[in-house]
């Protein structure tokens, strides 16, 4: 029921810990980039034996530019499953299972990004099969055409939700260039017509699985020396060759849009409003501002949420995820209401919490437990070699680098009642707003 | 012995009955704690010996209600937004689960933060307030599920929720946590305080502190808890599910795009079996939870492109969709085998029924080959270390330990096995405790009416592939085409989705 927008709510949590002085990431870390641009950062910890080893691929469903291509970089997720010369995709995945590793992988907008934790015995075995499937990968024509059948059922899969459908709507009407246009698992149209796009698929390997394109994240029990040298030996003849993609950048929104989008089945109407935020840039004092008024209007202990949800009762859900991407995209409001009559009321009230912000300053003590909050929320949530990195994964697939977690964290301890007013006065405006409507039909 | 010392101890005993009959602390029996040092949070995990199968006919829901008027409400203290308000600058929280026989209070908290948290947790637990505004919101919500979300927006854990419904019908399994929905609407404030009275009492709790706590945060949640009231021990029969005979079919009927298959049968089987080790391997090898080492993930995804991932399990395993290890706490005397096959296309419906139970026959008759097993079993040896990484899940399984008598640590106990087991004794396990006979089969999709008549007269199930297939994989089609299955047309029954969960 509330699990939706979860997974969103966890990446600001990353940026508050400890004092001005202390560096926000607790852990020793060390960065190294090979000849081919490759970057491999290394974070020991303790962790029974047990290492996280994350590939984070530089590209997304953003990278997906040219037309009829959408959903391209997640069906490539699942051609990266296919073996390669030498371990073709039964023998890869006889290996991996002897490994016992969990692994698996997820695309974004931004980046896609392979995931495995295995006991640290491993590592060498490790590093050798992802390199190569990085560097070799090999399918032939049929196994592309049957991949895209799964990538269609799960296509069907997701399509049942009515989030998933409010979301598609929200993007596609936000967005009329950027390629953030479409969701990361594609319009139905282009991944019905993937099993026709085998050679495209081979130039979209040679274009973005390059080094320079992709980082390393290695954490857990592991000797560093060592690991590096494992990592030079397998990955230093991994040819450069990244080719950037053309995405054209949205045009400012001059006016507020707006649409309503029907859903097949039963349920609640959702509401979701939509504001053009601007890319990740910790140097940005907006919009780290906006990151943390995000929680202060729209959290669990906002004043919002407490009306409408736990006094009046009108909303089943609401909750909010503002942008942390790579070039603009949209912070996001997003309510599940009671009644089909409450929705103009819901809409209002969402748009007067953010008058408010813009006209008075928050409390200060309010502003001061967020902080708390997202100091312990962070502190508590590393504490397995898999979450620290997967924790990591999103900021180092947009900025390239660990660095920009200290730097966001400098400037958000710094941000003070009036930044949060002044965001709410740049962000939360009318001509940048996009507002979409669901109603169930049956 | 001198006689002195012998009467402090008479005495020490006697004082610590009277102390134990009064309720002064929770007894050391009642005590699973996992000391991490290293660990700066604490978690608990309070286990209460009552799930839904508890909820009295017509009050289906009642269990996971009034758990949930624990955690996400007011309690006497405080009200609910003001708890919100104060757990907030710690970044934590409590919640509850409820399962069939287990119900769950718990909390994880930074150590710097204990002294803010304790109260909330322990008032969560020992003083509700029962506010009438916090129950309609809860039942709200429940409502909202089983309406909407359960029969619209997942018809994979719809399909599911079916299956463990049909199969145990009539028992205190038959019917979801969640309740029905004109269950829901007859529970009262009244009923939620007797339940609580009833079931949150000193002999049905078992107290789980886990992580880098001092100890005396053990004697003072002893003594606090021992507020609870005194009462019997909650003592229920196992359930006893219907004897499926032949394959028995439920089509949901509703707007689907795409078609979800679930499919089982009791298992007279659970981890404190020492059989168990060795049908889990059996299962691995089939069906290992979202895994593509999964024969069926083999047959039916890898390759034929059909859907998204084939499993298999021997325990109940909710939420499959959203997590990738077993759950822990929601322990059950009675489970089943079970086969979910995420949606397929609708028109390969009848063709991938026909391949799940040729899989499953040919598993039953013919078992493992060595090289088979030998992989499953190097593969377990190190998968389940990835099982319990967090103090909160290693406590999660003592309990569970302590649910099905294991003496020792289930995880622990599994990889010793795994050490000492055989091929045979994988395929014994098989041929004792699985079969293909006698299934529950749920369907959920659209034109049901179509695939009951395709059902019941064995009709050929053609398939037609959008994109080649390999000779083999068309050889292989040519049998499953006509394989054949027995479904009677008195086995078949059709129900519409707006009629489920009434």
């Amino acid at each position: 029921m509330k699990e939706h927008f979860v997974g969103f709510i966890f990446l600001i949590g990353l940026f508050l810990i400890g004092q001005a002085a202390e560096p926000i990431f607790p852990y020793k870390y060390n960065v190294k980039i090979l000849g081919n641009g490759l970057k491999v950062i290394l974070i020991p910890l303790e962790s029974n034996g047990i290492v996280a080893y994350y590939s984070i691929t530089r590209t997304g469903s953003r990278d997906e530019w040219e037309a009829g291509h959408s959903g391209f970089a997640h069906l490539f997720e699942h051609m990266m499953f296919r073996g390669t010369v030498k371990y073709p995709g039964p023998m890869y995945d006889k290996i991996m299972t002897e490994l016992g590793a969990d692994a698996n992988a997820y695309t974004t907008d931004d980046y896609t990004c392979y995931h495995l934790n295995f006991a640290a015995e491993d590592l060498e075995k490790v590093i050798e099969m992802e390199s190569d499937r990085f560097m070799n990968l090999k399918y032939n024509e049929p196994e592309f055409k049957t991949e895209t059948g799964a990538v269609y059922g799960e296509f069907l899969k997701g399509r049942v939700s009515p989030w998933y459908v409010l979301y598609e709507k929200m993007y596609d009407t936000a967005f009329d260039q950027h390629t953030y246009k479409h969701t990361t698992i594609g319009f139905e149209a282009d991944v019905k017509a993937m099993p026709t796009m085998y050679s495209f698929s081979q130039s979209f390997f040679k274009h973005y699985y390059r080094p320079e394109n992709v980082v390393l994240v290695i954490a857990g029990q592991l000797d560093t020396v060592k690991t590096l040298e494992l990592v030079h030996n397998y990955y230093d003849s991994w040819k450069p060759g990244y080719v950037a993609p053309k995405i054209t950048p949205e045009p400012p929104q001059t006016a507020e849009r707006s649409a309503a989008v029907s859903y097949s089945g039963k349920t609640l109407p959702l509401l979701m409003v939509g504001f053009k935020s601007d890319a990740y840039d910790p140097d940005n004092r907006k919009y780290v501002a906006g990151l943390l008024l995000e929680q202060l209007a729209f959290g669990e202990n906002s004043d919002l949420y407490k009306r409408l949800v736990l006094k009046e009762q009108k909303v089943e859900y609401i909750g909010s995820n503002f942008s942390v991407n790579r070039d603009p995209k949209l912070n996001e409001i997003t309510a599940m209401i009671k009644s089909e009559a409450d929705i103009d009321y819901v809409r209002d009230q969402i748009y007067m919490t953010l008058e408010q912000f813009k006209t008075e300053a928050v409390d200060e003590s309010r502003l001061n437990d967020l902080k708390r909050h997202l100091k312990y929320d962070f502190l508590m949530n590393l504490d397995t070699p898999d979450n620290v990195a997967g924790k990591l994964a999103n900021f180092i697939a947009i900025t390239g680098g660990i660095e920009t977690v200290d730097r966001l964290y400098s400037e958000m301890i710094d941000i003070t009642t009036t930044d949060i007013q002044e965001a709410a006065q740049y962000y939360c405006v009318p001509e940048k707003r996009t507002v979409v409507i669901l109603k169930g039909v049956e | 012995m001198k006689p002195k010392t012998f009467s402090i101890l008479i005495w020490g005993f006697m004082l610590s009955t009277l102390l134990s009959n009064c309720g002064s602390k929770i007894d050391d029996s009642r005590l699973v704690l996992l000391p991490v040092t290293s660990d700066p949070t604490i978690s608990f995990r309070i286990y209460f010996k009552t799930g839904f199968q508890d909820d009295p006919a017509g009050k289906e829901g009642l269990a996971y209600i009034t758990a949930h008027m624990l955690t996400e409400a007011a309690t006497q203290n405080n009200s609910y937004d003001a708890i919100i308000a104060k757990l907030f600058p710690l970044a934590a929280d409590y919640g509850a689960s409820v399962s069939a026989e287990m119900t769950i209070i718990s909390g994880r908290i930074h150590k710097d933060n204990l002294t803010a948290y304790y109260p909330l947790f322990t008032d969560a637990i020992l003083k509700p307030a029962f506010d009438e505004a916090d129950l309609n919101r809860i039942k709200s919500n429940l409502q909202n599920h089983l309406e909407n979300e359960l029969k619209y927006a997942s018809d994979e854990e719809l399909g599911k929720a079916v299956l463990y419904n049909e199969i145990f019908a009539g028992t205190g399994y038959g019917h979801l946590a969640e309740g029905l929905l004109s269950s829901l609407k007859a529970i009262t404030i009244d009923d939620i305080r007797d339940f609580y009275k009833q079931m949150y009492n000193r002999q049905n709790v078992i107290v789980g502190i886990g992580g880098g706590y001092e100890y005396a945060l053990v004697e003072n949640l002893q003594k606090d808890l021992s507020k609870l009231p005194a009462g019997p021990e909650n003592v229920t029969h196992k359930a006893v599910p219907y004897d499926i005979q032949g394959l028995k079919v439920t089509i949901v009927r509703k707007n689907a795009n795409a078609t979800a298959i679930s499919l089982g049968f009791p298992i007279n089987i659970t981890r404190d079996n020492p059989d168990w080790y060795a049908l889990a391997v059996a299962n691995s090898w089939f069906g290992e939870h979202r895994n593509s080492s999964s024969h069926l993930y083999q047959v039916i995804r890898e390759a034929r492109g059909l859907n998204y991932g084939d499993y298999s399990y021997i325990e109940n395993f909710p939420n499959g969709g959203r997590r990738q290890f077993p759950p822990v706490n929601v322990a059950r005397r009675q489970q089943l085998f079970e086969i979910w096959i995420r949606p397929v296309p609708n028109e390969t419906r009848h063709f991938v029924l026909r391949a799940t139970i040729r899989e499953l026959h040919n598993l039953v008759e013919s078992g493992l080959t060595p090289e088979q097993f030998e992989l499953t079993r190097n593969f377990l040896l190190k998968y389940i270390l990835h099982y319990a990484p967090t103090t909160m899940l290693q406590l999660g399984y003592a309990i569970d330990d302590r649910f099905y008598g294991i003496d020792g640590s289930h995880l622990e106990k599994f990889r010793a096995a795994l050490d000492s087991m055989t091929v045979e004794d994988v395929n014994n396990a098989v041929r004792k405790y699985l079969q293909y006979d006698n299934l529950q089969i749920v369907f959920v999709t659209n034109d049901a009416e179509q695939l009951r008549d395709d059902l019941i007269n064995n009709s050929p199930s053609p398939i037609k592939y959008a994109t080649p297939k390999p000779k083999e994989v068309l050889e292989d089609d040519k049998q499953l085409v006509n394989y054949p299955l027995d479904i009677q047309a008195e086995n078949v029954k059709i129900v519409d989705v707006q009629d489920l969960f009434l």
